[in-house]
């Protein structure tokens, strides 16, 4: 795995190292610092003698120790020199946050080419250029200038918009997502998606794949490498509503845009397509801590009707089924509610919350042959506390359910221990319907996929 | 232009309708009495592409007199409208029998090199955008796959009291056309246009290629 430089580094160096805040080549090295990292970090700067505490040098190659990983930031006609440097060092992993190559145009990239040329020379690896940096939670490793190390877990996040993708980054951060690996693609000149999915594909600690993607250099690979990869992989496209090419030979030719092509070669390649950030990370969750469903058939309960509705009619447009149970399930689930209630999927429990009532309905539902996945959907009212219903579906769920649970706490203040419950339990919890039953549609998606698209799984 | 596509197309094993050549009146008879009436006629330029926008496209010729007559007013037509253009003659193509008609086509995108497209032919592709995409090769499991993802489907399988299509005829020139690809890379565009459909059998009608 010759990424490991990059994303396993045991010593990094930072060239472009500054002792002014707000500078680059400051908050990385702050970043690389506060977040944990083991391994050894060296500020190099021959303007310096100690930044942050840490012992400056003039040059990678006055380091006295082996250096894995280089992350430089400094001004672009110093660049070439200390990628030779690197190079001499022995150094195999540059992540060049330096930008004005490619992206600025013919003159830029002729620089990218040079530079890219220095790498190969020396059989390094390059994340970059224009890269906003590289996290690894796992082994506290912030070489980014995204602000704070993300919680750890399982999602592994490839963007290709540097800004983007530390807003993205952050906002995970706030929704208490867990991420692996972060990583911003920059130009591609060395590493390019491609790259990025075969290294993850063999990363233990990624168990899924989250990508922004603006466009994918090595169309026909990049089908052929997530192909063989059975960890779900999802994507944001952007430029969808970009129209096809004007000029009217044929058509196809009109027909074709760049959107369409990219529609069909991620089915092609197992990879969900999600419409926004939002349902990104949504199924990101889902995927990243629940079973594969079986099938498409839903089973839902709420205590409130309308959510149930809204639930089902959400289900419907995402081509996903609610089926009715068995007549000995619905026998059970009378027992258990008021002859106001529905004991028709979807489960109306007709207000009540109480622990009883939602791990048994939940429990009888889950054991019912009709049922291949379950929406639990809570609306939170001053009469109930939301934490008990939360506890009702951890405790069944908690390690014998094969089949996956999807909850919706539904009324914000006041959920927030119910919330934090469904979360240690493992649950994947939205504050809407509609953003459960799509994270639930990707599980399903990608349980199709593993059937019909991927191969040798 | 109009030859290399024909050639391509038979060389794909994709069955197109009986045609010939003509490059005058006497000529073109003859041609149409070989083939049999009813004939259409359509210009044959090298410099023109949407023949029909220059009155270059003749439907539904029954009779000798109709096709010497078709010959000589299309030629006037179509030298007053492009000047320019060189004229080599005229197409002779048997009528097809009115069946469902689809349109296949091909592009070469950048990023994924050769995709094919599926789609009902008329208002459907043109208004609807009801088609679908494959990246090549398409195998006949993905060609399937195209031709149920369509909103219109239902029509080819005979909804409404139609007889269904013959799936696997469109199925063979999905495929066909993916191995053409593969073998021509510098094709750009490709539309067979319309592919008309029957319930046993397909023929392609009309097709444009450009390439490199």
């Amino acid at each position: 795995m010759t990424l490991k430089s990059i994303f396993e580094p045991n010593s990094i160096a930072v060239v472009g190292a500054s002792a002014s805040p707000g500078k680059w080549g400051n908050t990385i090295l702050k970043n690389l610092l506060d977040g944990g990292f083991k391994g050894k970090v060296y500020p190099v700067n021959p303007r310096e003698k100690e930044i942050l505490g840490q012992t400056c040098y003039p040059s990678v190659l006055d380091i006295p120790e082996q250096v894995d990983l280089a992350v430089i930031s400094v001004p672009s006609s110093l660049v070439f020199a200390v990628t030779e440097e690197c190079g001499k060092k022995g150094i195999k992993g540059i992540i060049m946050i330096t930008a004005g190559f490619s992206e600025t145009g013919d003159e830029g990239r002729q620089l990218e080419d040079k530079l890219i040329e220095i790498v190969e020379r020396y059989g390094m690896r390059l994340m970059g250029p224009n890269t906003l940096g590289v996290v690894n939670s796992k082994i506290g490793m912030n070489a980014s200038i995204i602000s704070r190390l993300p919680d750890p877990g399982g999602i592994s996040f490839i963007t290709q918009s540097g800004t983007l993708g530390l807003a993205l980054a952050d906002w995970t951060m706030e929704m208490g997502l867990g991420l692996h690996i972060v990583v911003s693609t920059g130009n591609k000149a060395n590493i390019d998606d491609v790259d990025l999915l075969e290294y993850l594909d063999e990363d233990p600690d990624t168990n899924v794949i989250a990508m922004y993607v603006e466009g994918v250099n090595r169309g026909r690979e990049f089908i052929n490498v997530a192909k063989r990869i059975s960890k779900p992989i999802l994507a944001v496209k952007a430029g969808r509503t970009e129209s096809g090419s004007k000029a009217v030979f044929s058509h196809t030719g009109s027909l074709a845009g760049s959107d369409e092509v990219y529609s069909a070669a991620f089915k092609q390649a197992g990879i969900i397509r999600v419409e926004d950030i939002d349902d990104l990370f949504d199924s990101a969750l889902a995927l990243s801590v629940q079973p594969a469903p079986k099938g498409k058939r839903v089973g839902i309960i709420s205590n409130g009707g309308g959510a149930s509705i809204i639930a089902s009619d959400a289900c419907e447009r995402m081509g996903l089924d609610i089926p009715e149970l068995e007549p000995e399930t619905r026998e059970r689930i009378k027992e258990l509610v008021s002859g106001f209630a529905s004991a028709r999927n979807p489960v109306d429990t007709a207000g009540l919350a109480a622990y009883d009532v939602y791990n048994g309905i939940v429990s009888q539902m889950l054991l019912d042959p009709n049922i291949d996945a379950m929406i639990v959907i809570y609306v939170h009212t001053v009469m109930w506390d939301a934490s008990i219903p939360a506890r009702a579906i951890v405790d069944i769920h908690r390690g014998k359910c094969t089949k996956p649970v999807i909850a919706c706490w539904m009324g914000g203040a006041g959920t927030e221990k119910g919330v934090d419950i469904l979360k240690e339990g493992g649950l994947p919890n939205y504050p809407v319907p509609e953003r459960a039953v799509k994270a639930l549609a990707s599980l399903v998606q990608h349980h199709g996929f593993i059937e019909k698209v991927k191969e040798g799984v | 232009m109009e030859e290399v596509v024909w050639e391509r197309l038979r060389d794909a094993d994709i069955p197109v309708l009986p045609m010939s050549q003509a490059s005058t009146a006497a000529e073109a008879v003859n041609a149409a009495k070989v083939l049999g009436y009813p004939v259409v006629m359509k210009i044959l330029s090298p410099d023109i592409s949407h023949k029909s926008d220059v009155g270059g496209v003749v439907l539904d010729l029954g009779s000798d007199v109709e096709v010497d007559e078709a010959f000589h007013s299309m030629m006037k037509r179509v030298k007053s409208q492009v000047p320019d253009a060189s004229i080599e003659g005229v197409v002779l193509q048997k009528m097809a029998e009115p069946g469902l008609e689809v349109i296949v086509g091909a592009k070469l995108d950048p990023q994924f090199g050769h995709v094919i497209m599926f789609g009902l032919g008329g208002i459907f592709v043109e208004i609807c955008r009801d088609v679908s995409f494959r990246v090549t090769p398409v195998d006949r499991e993905m060609a399937r796959q195209m031709i149920f993802e369509i909103k219109g489907s239902p029509i080819l399988r005979g909804a409404r009291g139609r007889t269904a299509v013959d799936m696997e005829a469109i199925i063979d020139v999905i495929t066909g056309l993916s191995r053409m690809l593969e073998k021509y890379p510098g094709i750009v565009e490709l539309d067979i246009n319309p592919l008309v459909v029957y319930p046993s059998g397909a023929f392609a009608v009309d097709a444009r290629i450009l390439a490199d």
